[in-house]
């Protein structure tokens, strides 16, 4: 009897899901989409970045370094120039990002092992994640290759042997997949159910389906099964795509992944569910998801910015963000192989705020009868 | 003579606004119960009362016979009820809203098919069956709620100005069906602004400022208020207060 409502209410939610077919593209869609732009766009290996060299007294020596730079894997030197009168002009050039400035007596000091000339690059901030691979490339790369001219080695006075682990080719699909997998669950489960039930209240629909006999509890789990089972289908697209386009492997349990990713849902929905009790219309409901679920899945959980170099206020901050502990548990599932036991914290974190939270919003759904 | 619908005291306050301010209303089984007021009155909050979606602030009342502050449950399963607003589903059929309200109320296949089939007929709904409600003229849509709201035979119909806005043919028409429904043994309570409809009522409560200022038959009412229409009656009730 119960589970027959129950049941109507699952079924009509579907038709209304299905019936708003652009809704569902998207739905379907963009995690594909979004994965793809993530795959392609933060590829973090950058290669032949234009540059402008100044060398206002061409020597052998210097000709050899500006030609090493232009054959190193990271620049490409489009311009070689006597005098920059105003080197703030040289950036104006088609997407030049440094400038190297050769002193005029590169070659005589450079025999000069107690006066060593001094290149200045100047490096365009404004693309600050370049600008960054620049400052910390050029500085070995400019001594190496002034060492190979002087057919100098430096004896070695200690040797750094590094071993990346669990992402050995630094391939940022290992970063982006379960970062991706945070944002469109909470996406789905947050945005999408708290519209649905803002709607219904807007239209006054839901008036209607609280008069029938129905518990508020079996409209809301009607409700929201229809949006989990929608949850459920894009996380499998991102693993999906994740494995098959960009090799990422699920290293631990799969039973464990999902386990966690429902646990999560159940959060993100409780989140929806609350914006939902909250929100008069729609539009209210979309403006309060976005910066109160989507900006901290994407900005505090530690998907983008490590959780290492926020400020204290915003780690508080950031301890309260369901994505954070979500995104410890499936790195840790997908990359690492660990298993419940090592996770215990994270899911125990993750699982409270959503019990939590799913209370809260029932009260004051029952409050809004 | 049973009672269906009785409150003592019944109150709703809204921080310092009272707008439903202790009525005392009595509704006899298979009354048509007219409930008329100026807009912001208070009709629909004691309305709403009554069908367990706003939970009273103080007072007491019975709905079918449960206790409307502990037993809304039971008395939505005994109610029927009809908002100011369409509030079906615009993007389903006439067909899948009825079976949709069919199930919530707890119908199975084939008494539910029969029921509907009745209703449909009753209601002159059977060639509209596959239309969408969003597209119907409103009078169309009134009918569709009407059949939701009646699919559980509910002994209590609660209708909110159901015909706010619509043409004098399509208002006539529904007060056949309402009368039609009453003469069954179904009590109506019924909002409205329109006097012309208040004649229909077997008995009227006039209500002022969240207060019920008159409950009577329409005719002692126009006695009482020494009138030769409800209208003016109404009028001079509202201006005396």
């Amino acid at each position: 009897m119960k589970l027959q409502r129950l049941w109507a209410v699952v079924h009509k939610e579907f038709r209304h899901i299905v019936r708003d077919w652009q809704t569902l593209i998207i739905v379907l869609a963009m995690p594909v989409a979004l994965m793809f732009l993530y795959g392609y766009a933060l590829d973090v290996n950058i290669k032949d970045v234009p540059v402008i060299v100044e060398d206002p007294f061409p020597s052998l020596e210097s000709a050899a370094v500006i030609k090493a730079i232009d054959n190193s894997e990271l620049f490409k030197v489009t311009g070689v120039v006597r005098v920059a009168v105003e080197p703030h002009e040289l950036f104006r050039g088609k997407g030049v990002k440094a400038v190297f400035r050769f002193p005029y007596d590169f070659a005589a000091r450079l025999r000069r092992p107690l006066d060593p000339p001094a290149i200045q690059v100047l490096i365009d901030g404004s693309d600050q994640n370049t600008g960054t691979i620049i400052r910390n490339a050029v500085e070995p790369f400019l001594r190496q290759a002034v060492l190979e001219l002087l057919g100098k080695t430096v004896p070695p006075v200690i040797e750094v042997q590094q071993t990346v682990l669990y992402n050995p080719q630094q391939k940022s699909a290992l970063f982006f997949v379960p970062g991706l997998m945070a944002m469109i669950l909470m996406m789905i489960s947050a945005l999408l159910t708290a519209l649905a039930v803002t709607r219904e209240k807007e239209l006054g629909t839901m008036e209607q389906l609280l008069v029938t006999p129905l518990s508020p509890a079996v409209i809301i789990v009607g409700k929201l099964l229809p949006y989990i089972i929608l949850s459920a289908i894009d996380g499998l697209l991102v693993l999906g795509v994740g494995e098959t386009v960009f090799g990422v492997r699920v290293r631990g349990s799969m039973l464990l992944l999902t386990g966690a990713s429902f646990i999560y849902i159940f959060t993100a929905l409780a989140l929806g569910l609350l914006m939902s009790t909250i929100a008069r219309k729609q539009e209210h409901a979309l403006l309060m998801v976005l910066p109160i679920t989507m900006l901290p899945t994407m900005l505090l959980s530690g998907f983008i910015f490590p959780l290492a170099s926020l400020p204290v206020w915003l780690q508080a901050l950031s301890s309260i963000v369901p994505a954070t502990y979500f995104l410890q548990i499936i790195r840790g599932i997908i990359l690492k192989g660990v298993g419940a036991q090592e996770l215990w914290k994270p899911l125990a974190a993750l699982s409270g705020m959503g019990l939590l939270l799913m209370a809260i919003s029932i009260k004051k759904f029952k409050v809004r009868l | 003579m049973t009672l269906t619908i009785e409150t003592h005291n019944l109150t709703k306050t809204f921080g310092s606004f009272t707008a439903v301010d202790h009525i005392n209303v009595s509704v006899r089984s298979g009354e048509i119960f007219g409930f008329l007021g100026a807009n912001g009155a208070g009709k629909t909050t004691a309305i709403r009362m009554l069908c367990g979606l706003l939970e009273p602030t103080s007072g007491s009342g019975q709905v079918a016979g449960f206790d409307i502050m502990k037993e809304t449950a039971k008395i939505r399963g005994n109610i029927g009820y009809m908002s100011q607003k369409f509030s079906l589903y615009s993007d389903m059929t006439v067909l899948d809203n009825m079976k949709l309200y069919g199930s919530l109320y707890g119908l199975h296949k084939a008494a539910l098919s029969a029921r509907i089939e009745e209703l449909s007929r009753f209601l002159d709904l059977q060639t509209l069956h596959n239309r969408v409600t969003g597209g119907l003229p409103w009078g169309w849509q009134q009918r569709l709620s009407l059949a939701c709201a009646n699919l559980h035979k509910p002994r209590i119909l609660f209708l909110d100005e159901p015909t706010g806005s619509v043409d004098p043919v399509s208002r006539r028409n529904f007060w056949d069906l309402i009368q039609e429904l009453s003469s069954a043994g179904t009590t109506i309570f019924v909002t409205t602004h329109h006097m012309d409809e208040a004649e229909y009522c077997h008995r009227l409560s006039i209500m002022i400022n969240g207060k019920i200022a008159a409950i009577d038959t329409p005719k002692a009412l126009k006695r009482r208020m020494e009138c030769s229409t409800l209208h003016q009656a109404f009028l001079k009730l509202v201006e005396g207060a």
